[in-house]
């Protein structure tokens, strides 16, 4: 049998998964009830599950196409076991792919040497084991240092409310940019396409907002998000289909 | 308050032993592996295996631990960092449920919408991944590949989501939204390749400096 899909690697991958699930489950369980302590209505905390479950189907698919591009390489198993437990789309690929390279070969061709795939999972495992490294030392220090600054700003008056909205907006609006000019590792380069689902999914936002302020609609509000996002996906499928290919498939990048 | 900071002190307990248990378990696939099979990697071609690797993975984990933990709050920190997918996921979703149960994310309600946004996320992240190994894996690649009618929609995943994400955030935050894109597209279009983990530094200190000038002269409120 195939090392890289043998029981051995299955019972490794349920372990994983177990691990994520009940940590997962952990937390979800110490905030409800803590929420509920402090007054938060049940129903906005199960809108909040709803949505975001709602969320990540999309997204979770193409991680979920990541692990299949891996598995040519190095069998199904091992792809879905780093991008259960903090693999990331696009870290993983470049992991694997330098592991790969050291070793003379590459992510096109399959590993049939034990200690090949060895060599590469221990790689992937020591790049990304480093954050976990970090946060028992530093994210209680960061959060008191944030509460810190949260309450001499409120002393301050607005300005923290408005930094917030600032540091999300950054976030965002790097990925954003990265749509309109830059060249990702993981997708196409900028271009007709990348911009129209960009549009199209900011179009569909500022609809659905209106329509649930206009008509009251307050049990829409958590779908807004999950519906544009698949609205704007559509869209791309549908202009993939009709506009002339070289408009499509044009890039300016 | 003082209960309040209990929870906050036993929610960093917590999430620390929860980060140790999930390094000995992430640790412990390729040591059984290797055991098992008896295939240590050589020393010297792993040393320049992760020579390649962690200058580039090991900044990212410092910048990604010091601009997520002030966002994500501490429940959604430590899950996050395990479950992983932060930036194309555990990030926006948390991001989203905050600012739809309108609550703000220094706040302890934001912390406990962040924790759980991020649980679902990560349950069901787990959940599609393995129902789509174990179930759909001969049928994805078709609905993936290169000439599926569908590919268009998950290679497009990322302008679709963030750009719902950004519209919501954009109307209400207009004058201070300008600036950082500005600074993204400028940025990118001299240096198209940059990770956009490295970007997201840029943008973030470009739009803190921006709205604190922007709030200094009166222009937001």
């Amino acid at each position: 049998m195939d090392f890289k899909t043998d029981a051995l690697m299955y019972i490794l991958a349920f372990a994983v998964i177990a691990f994520v699930i009940a940590q997962s489950l952990f937390f979800m369980i110490k905030a409800w009830r803590r929420g509920k302590e402090i007054g938060i209505e049940e129903r906005k905390m199960k809108q909040t599950v709803i949505s975001s479950i709602l969320f990540t189907v999309a997204p979770a698919v193409s991680i979920l196409a990541t692990v299949l591009a891996l598995a040519s390489a190095l069998g199904i198993v091992l792809p879905w076991i780093r991008l259960s437990v903090i693999g990331n789309l696009a870290y993983e690929t470049v992991a694997a792919e330098n592991a790969l390279s050291v070793l003379g070969s590459s992510l096109s061709k399959e590993i049939t040497d034990v200690r090949q795939f060895s060599t590469v999972a221990w790689t992937m495992t020591i790049g990304s084991c480093f954050p976990l490294v970090l946060l028992p030392i530093f994210c209680k220090k960061i959060h008191r240092a944030m509460g810190k600054a949260a309450s001499k700003s409120k002393a301050a008056g607005a300005l923290g409310d408005i930094l917030a909205a600032a540091a999300f907006i950054g976030i965002i609006a790097a990925f954003i940019s990265r749509s309109v000019a830059g060249v990702p590792s993981d997708g196409p380069s900028a271009g007709v396409m990348s911009v129209a689902t960009l549009l199209s999914s900011m179009i569909f936002t500022i609809a659905l907002d209106n329509l649930c302020r206009k008509k009251n609609l307050k049990k829409l509000e958590p779908f807004v998000l999950p519906i544009a996002m698949f609205g704007a996906m559509g869209i791309a499928v549908l202009l993939t289909q009709v506009l002339p290919a070289e408009i499509a498939a044009y890039t300016w990048r | 308050m003082k209960e309040n900071k209990t929870y906050f002190d036993k929610l960093h307990t917590w999430g620390s032993i929860w980060s140790v248990s999930a390094l000995a378990v992430l640790f412990a696939i390729p040591l059984v592996f290797s055991i098992y099979h008896n295939a240590f990697p050589e020393f010297k071609v792993l040393l320049k295996a992760l020579a390649a690797v962690i200058p580039i993975y090991w900044s990212t984990a410092i910048i990604e631990v010091l601009t997520y933990t002030p966002i994500m709050g501490a429940g959604g920190t430590y899950l996050s960092f395990v479950t992983g997918n932060i930036t194309n996921l555990k990030l926006p979703c948390a991001m989203n449920a905050m600012e739809r149960a309108n609550v703000k994310g220094t706040s302890e309600e934001g912390e406990i919408i962040s924790t759980i946004a991020i649980g679902a996320s990560a349950i069901t992240t787990t959940i599609v991944i393995a129902a789509g190994v174990l179930l759909f894996a001969p049928v994805l690649p078709h609905i993936t590949a290169e000439d599926s009618v569908l590919r268009p929609a998950f290679e497009y995943v990322i302008p679709a989501l963030f750009g719902a994400l950004g519209a919501s955030y954009f109307a209400k935050y207009w004058k201070i939204s300008i600036l950082p894109i500005a600074a993204g597209i400028i940025a990118y279009i001299f240096a198209p390749s940059i990770p956009v983990g490295t970007m997201i530094f840029v943008t973030i200190v470009v739009s803190l400096l921006g709205a604190f000038a922007m709030f200094k002269l009166k222009w937001v409120k």
